[in-house]
């Protein structure tokens, strides 16, 4: 009697925990086949009470990359003053320093936008298309920038006329 | 018999009485009863539920009368909740500014509704909706779990692994005055959901209320965990998403200034 007993409750035990197992298998499977993760979509990552992770951390896309944003932001304010005092003809290798940090200050602004939106996390195929388009572009511009400077007039000789004409 | 015919005639007596007295004197002496005008307006509501998911999100209209309704926003949803329409859905508990629950979106503007006043010019209508930019739950309900979850990312609770001796952490007076303007956010999430950047990026950005809670936490004089902290920042989408908008800023309804706590982090990054 007390042994049948015994048996029982074990064997209920080990049914119970069988099907617990099974069933928390089952969730989970469930969940990932039913309902696949999508960036900014109402499906969040793990259970609403894990915190949501960062992504590996880099100085370079980090603070490096702001700071030396905003040092070219604020030294294009004092070259464009100053291109305006000389002019370019006479001062060809600034001329080419304001020509370069023009077009990475325009880098940085396009590839800004370009990761706000259509970071290659939610545009598999449209993100990467555009940021290679940026960087041939921007490599695209700087040869012209520098044919431009060395066999033409220069930049800043450019705009004078323009705003002369 | 007599006495009973007396006691007629009495009472008749004393009621002829009375009645001359209603109509005459006592009525001149009553004051009128004020009477407010009805002043009524409409409000547009942002109606959408969830069990019939087909329906598209609509605005729903109702019109109250402004002298029976408390001044807040809050007090005429209550109001609508009460008489008008019980199945309108919406958060709301202390009424007062401080648990955060009723944030919404009213007239263009995040705020809380209990900190609302209602604008009193009738010929204008009302337009309430939920936060933007968030999954709805149902009505001005909004799906605030992505928030939370981001919170509790930046690990908001105090970390040192060298405790005083006895007692307590001290801190100075200056020390301490660096808390002040970060720890009296309420997470209602205005700002956080003001925010262009955090519209676009909400997965992996993590918002300007999110971002000013890891500066209280960077900034405590009593965390030794800062380095950490600022190292999980130092990726292109977590933090440096924002843009200097300032509108989590301009919709505080707590007065407090998120950007300006996102602008000391990047310099202590940048200083690193």
């Amino acid at each position: 009697m007390s042994s049948s007993l015994i048996l029982r409750s074990t064997l209920s035990k080990a049914l119970i925990k069988s099907s617990l197992i099974r069933s928390s298998t089952q969730v989970r499977q469930s969940t990932s086949d039913r309902f696949a993760y999508v960036p900014g979509g109402p499906i969040y990552k793990g259970t609403v009470n894990d915190p949501t992770t960062f992504p590996p951390p880099s100085k370079t896309h980090g603070s490096y990359h702001w700071a030396f944003e905003r040092l070219v932001s604020a030294a294009l304010v004092p070259m464009t003053v100053a291109a305006f005092a000389t002019s370019g003809t006479n001062y060809p290798i600034f001329d080419g320093i304001l020509g370069l940090t023009l077009i990475i200050h325009s880098h940085i602004g396009f590839d800004s936008s370009a990761v706000d939106y259509l970071h290659p996390r939610k545009f598999s195929v449209l993100g990467p298309i555009v940021k290679w388009t940026l960087r041939a572009a921007t490599v695209g511009t700087m040869v012209g920038v520098y044919q431009f400077n060395t066999n033409d007039i220069g930049l800043t000789e450019l705009i004078a006329k323009v705003w002369a004409a | 018999m007599s006495v009973l015919s007396q006691a007629a005639r009495r009472f008749v007596k004393a009621s002829v009485v009375d009645a001359r007295t209603f109509t005459t004197s006592t009525r001149r002496l009553q004051a009128e009863p004020l009477q407010k005008p009805v002043l009524n307006k409409e409000f547009k509501i942002y109606r959408w539920n969830p069990d019939e998911p087909a329906k598209k999100p609509t605005l729903q209209s109702y019109t109250i009368d402004l002298n029976q309704t408390g001044p807040m926003i809050l007090d005429a949803l209550i109001k609508i909740k009460n008489e008008i329409d019980p199945t309108l859905t919406f958060r709301r508990s202390c009424r007062e500014g401080i648990c955060g629950s009723c944030a919404m979106n009213i007239n263009g503007q995040n705020t809380l509704a209990c900190l609302c006043r209602i604008d009193r010019d009738a010929s204008k209508d009302s337009k309430i909706y939920p936060l933007p930019h968030m999954y709805i739950v149902k009505d001005l309900v909004p799906d605030l779990t992505q928030f939370y979850k981001q919170y509790k990312s930046i690990q908001p609770y105090l970390q040192n692994d060298n405790p005083p001796e006895k007692g307590e952490f001290l801190q100075s007076q200056e020390e301490r005055r660096k808390l002040d303007g970060l720890y009296e956010c309420i997470l209602c999430a205005c700002c956080s959901t003001s925010c262009p950047s955090y519209w676009w990026n909400q997965d992996e950005y993590l918002g300007p209320a999110t971002l000013m809670q890891a500066y209280r936490w960077i900034a405590d004089s009593r965390d030794s965990n800062g380095a950490k902290r600022k190292e999980y920042l130092q990726n292109e989408l977590s933090m440096y998403r924002c843009h200097t908008i300032f509108n989590c800023s301009r919709t505080c309804p707590k007065g407090l200034n998120p950007a300006a706590a996102i602008a000391k982090i990047k310099l202590e990054l940048a200083a690193d």
